[in-house]
């Protein structure tokens, strides 16, 4: 058989989202294919942890005993999972370790590769990875002729969903090759100013250079709060350093899909939308009605941002109260 | 009220900053044959003839050492950078390549017509104009036959160094000995990142600047070498689309007139180019631009803006309806002529191509000198080598002696008639270039195009408010580049953000890239704080013409043109 094997990060406990959305799509496509989904985890994953991911549809987790967060042990794994399970593919959800772990297993198992894949579908019994090109203008399908095919998605392209259930948990012992041992996990850091990860929000509340000035973005703090969200930037704010680099949505800085983006003071010029336009709701304030976010809003507001931000978190706290 | 760029230079003493002896101990220098700085027409042609001269001659091979001919470009590829017209007199590849007319091009031109327009009317000058006639010549897209010339190059034993940058001239006793590449992985406020790499020193027995249009090294070196021309080099800026279209268009068409103004009081000096770009089993397409003088006096001038307008013509729409924008870009044109040429060699160096200002401006043609002038200069370099020698200058003359030294005197006094106004211009050159330049004759001067005071006007107002479908906005054309320059690298723009209005607005304006902004809470008369984004910069190269100073960002950094 076939199977999909999908490597599930985690941190603290819990999963990365991620990689939730990895294994439901990995599940999905197993599904179609007449075949099964199985989740890899590296580290210390307690058996009910490990077990929820049947919960997106995993029928099978290995654990293995190892560093957990670098990238040699992590290929090694999967190496003697694939070995052990004879999977015909390797899914990771979006991330730079995903990135790097997958082109290890590619090296590694001679595999074919595709990277920055937002959507995978079946054809003639095999998996297809669609690849933005282009500068996303187009989409390229690529189609593997290796055994093992590495689809490594971009960040948020896959969603997860619950689908009850759970997993059995097997615990797969790998000796890891002495070069994947070398390196340790001293600390690890966030990067600066990331106390909020944006990728992870369900809820954005954005400013761009409308808001006049820095201290405009409190106002927007106490807006996302008051919306349990976390607060994302322009390019043109990052650069005056009004904003930290870590919350930079577009062509440049990251890319977000939430359920709801709020565009504070933001004209939307089209290289802070390949950022942002797979949200599900855009709502966008501005002064200017003939500024170009609102050709892509859902809900568009002409008026003075000052204004109406405080009202709106006025509102939403009198709501949830 | 009026004020000039050229009252608020640029903050840098380029001769002192960018020309130097090397740094690097001498072990841990890279050692060339030549090191051709660009991968343009010239740099490339330059690199393949060198090779073709080298092949039967293994005794000076083996004097240039392990890399013989080395180019370096800045872009990610070599053809990244280019854009043109564009229409490539033939002569000189066929010159360079012999049998192999295996070139990429869009057809070669079969019928022209040259339009007077108005606002709504375009009247056909009959017959056309002499400088206009392009029989035999070929449409071509530079970023593509770069790409081709560069593959030629690497076939014949080049190394093409892209996202390389010619950061500094090195100058050692009088004698140019290489170039020093840029460095990598610099910060906002230019300290070191985790994966900083320092330039490296580039030691070569000659070295070409073939840097194009702006040329960061170039500019230096007329200073620091005592190089510099007669009359100051004065440019253009071009703006230009590709458009996709259902039905193929079998001509080629350039404009004069609207949306231009007449007067000589505006200097609005150039005119369109709508050129059809056809090729079997491709999509039809279109390359569409407007080119305007960079000496305009209105601050609120711009050539993308003045594109947007010129696409509302009647003429233009029937050509692109239901056509589709493929690809945007901007760049530079010198357009002093002969006597805005600077010296073109000295001791271990000389300059071809756009660099040195070869582009016969009233028939709108480089191309072709641009690859001659890198075939001439790897004739002289190759000779000289071979005699032990690193005096090029027999290159200078050589090109002088050239059909295109011909014809670059016989034009010499092209631009300057049209600080005259359109009409009367327009007939001075064209009675020059019937008369091979005895007309008007003798020398005309030009001016700085940054000491043209500018003048806060209503133009903008003019400008079509982009729709996204068939009018665009500058952001969404730098988009379409591919350009995704790091932020947080250094800002390669030299320019005092602290200026009148008059000045700041004009760079916004010009800037067909959006990289100056006036901030929305600016005063309205007086000095204003102008905000730069150099990240979207696609190096067109105005802001040096216009009173500032481009310096290259990082290697690989602007624009990926594809198809300019």
């Amino acid at each position: 058989m076939s199977g999909i094997l999908v490597y599930a990060l985690h941190y603290d406990g819990a999963f990365n989202k991620n990689s939730l959305g990895a294994v439901s799509e990995g599940a999905r496509l197993a599904s179609e294919l007449g075949t099964e989904c199985h989740a890899i985890v590296v580290g210390d994953v307690s058996d009910e942890l490990a077990a929820s991911l049947g919960n997106h549809g995993a029928t099978k987790v290995y654990r293995v005993n190892g560093p957990e967060g670098l990238a040699q042990p992590v290929v090694d794994a999967m190496a003697a999972a694939i070995a052990d399970g004879g999977h015909g593919y390797a899914l990771f959800g979006g991330g730079l370790l995903g990135f790097e772990i997958g082109a290890g297993l590619a090296a590694r198992l001679d595999a074919g590769v595709c990277m920055e894949v937002t959507g995978v579908r079946v054809e003639d019994g095999k998996l297809v990875a669609e690849r933005p090109i282009l500068q996303d203008s187009e989409i390229s399908s690529v189609h593997y002729r290796s055994d093992v095919g590495v689809i490594i998605g971009r960040l948020n392209a896959f969603e997860a969903h619950e689908t009850g259930g759970t997993a059995e948990v097997v615990d797969l012992d790998v000796q890891f090759k002495p070069h994947s041992t070398r390196a340790k996990m001293v600390q690890r850091g966030e990067q600066r100013g990331a106390d909020v990860n944006i990728e992870d929000a369900d809820v954005l509340v954005a400013g761009g250079r409308g808001l006049g000035k820095a201290e405009g973005f409190e106002a927007l703090e106490e807006l996302a709060r008051a919306l349990g969200g976390a607060v994302a930037a322009t390019r043109a704010v990052v650069d005056a350093g009004w904003y930290s680099y870590a919350a930079q949505i577009g062509q440049t800085g990251k890319t977000v899909a939430p359920k709801l983006y709020l565009a504070a003071g933001i004209s939307g010029a089209i290289q802070h939308k390949v950022g942002m336009q797979g949200s599900e709701n855009i709502v966008a304030i501005n002064k200017d009605s003939n500024a170009p976010i609102f050709e892509f809003s859902d809900l568009g507001v002409v008026g003075d941002l000052n204004k109406i931000v405080p009202k709106l978190t006025e509102a939403v706290k009198a709501k949830k109260a | 009220m009026t004020a000039s760029p050229s009252q608020f230079p640029p903050p840098v003493d380029s001769a002192a900053e960018f020309v130097g002896a090397p740094t690097d101990p001498s072990d841990e220098r890279i050692e060339v044959g030549v090191a051709i700085v660009g991968g343009g027409q010239a740099g490339l042609a330059c690199a393949i003839r060198l090779l073709q001269l080298l092949e039967d001659d293994p005794e000076t091979m083996e004097r240039l050492g392990e890399v013989p001919v080395a180019v370096i470009e800045k872009g990610r590829v070599a053809g990244a950078h280019q854009l043109s017209g564009g229409v490539m007199n033939p002569s000189a590849i066929r010159t360079l390549l012999g049998d192999d007319d295996s070139w990429p091009h869009w057809g070669e031109v079969k019928a022209e017509t040259v339009y007077f327009c108005t606002k709504r009317r375009a009247f056909p000058l009959k017959p056309t104009p002499p400088p206009f006639r392009n029989h035999g010549n070929y449409v071509v897209s530079v970023a593509e036959l770069n790409r081709w010339l560069g593959e030629k190059a690497e076939e014949a034993g080049a190394y093409l160094l892209s996202e390389t940058v010619g950061a500094k001239l090195l100058v050692d006793g009088g004698r140019v000995v290489g170039v020093r590449t840029g460095d990598k992985g610099r910060d906002k406020a230019g300290g070191e990142k985790a994966n900083f790499e320092p330039g490296s020193d580039v030691i070569a027995q000659a070295t070409v600047l073939a840097e194009g249009n702006w040329g960061h090294l170039t500019g230096a070196a007329l200073k620091a070498l005592d190089l510099a021309p007669k009359d100051p080099q004065v440019w253009a800026l071009g703006v230009k689309e590709v458009w996709e279209i259902p039905q193929p268009f079998e001509k080629i068409v350039h404009t004069l007139g609207w949306p231009l103004r007449w007067g000589a009081k505006w200097k609005e000096f150039g005119g369109s180019w709508i050129y059809g770009m056809n090729r079997e089993g491709e999509a039809p397409k279109v390359s569409i631009g407007f080119v305007t003088g960079l000496d305009y006096t209105d601050a609120r001038f711009s050539v993308h803006d003045v594109l947007q307008e010129f696409k509302l013509h009647p003429l233009v729409r029937k050509i692109l309806a239901d056509g589709k924008r493929v690809a945007w870009g901007a760049k530079a044109i010198p357009e002093g002529g002969y006597w805005a040429m600077p010296a073109l060699h000295a001791p271990g160096m000389v300059i071809a191509g756009d660099a040195g200002g070869m582009v016969n401006v009233p028939r709108l043609k480089g191309i072709h000198y641009a690859i001659e002038s890198g075939r001439l200069a790897a004739e002289t370099i190759y000779a000289q080598l071979k005699a032990g020698s690193n005096d090029f200058s027999a290159y200078e003359r050589a090109i002088y002696a050239s059909q295109m030294g011909k014809e670059l005197y016989e034009s010499r006094n092209m631009k300057q008639p049209f600080g005259k106004g359109l009409i009367l211009g327009g007939a001075i050159t064209n009675a020059m270039v019937l008369t091979k330049g005895r007309f008007p004759g003798g020398h005309w001067a030009t001016h700085r195009d940054s000491e043209a005071p500018l003048t806060l006007t209503d133009r903008h107002k003019r400008y079509p408010k982009p729709d996204g479908k068939y009018t665009f906005d500058k952001l969404s054309g730098v988009f379409l580049t591919g350009n995704a320059t790091r932020d947080d690298a250094p800002s390669h723009i030299r320019i005092q953000t602290r200026v009148p209005r008059e000045v700041g607005e004009g760079w916004a304006w010009m800037c067909p890239a959006g990289v100056y902004e006036v901030p929305d809470d600016a005063p309205e008369t007086g000095m204003i704080d102008l905000i730069v984004n150099p990240s979207n910069c696609v190096q067109c190269g105005a802001i040096t013409a216009k009173g500032g100073r481009l310096t290259p960002p990082e290697g690989g950094d602007g624009p990926v043109y594809q198809i300019t």
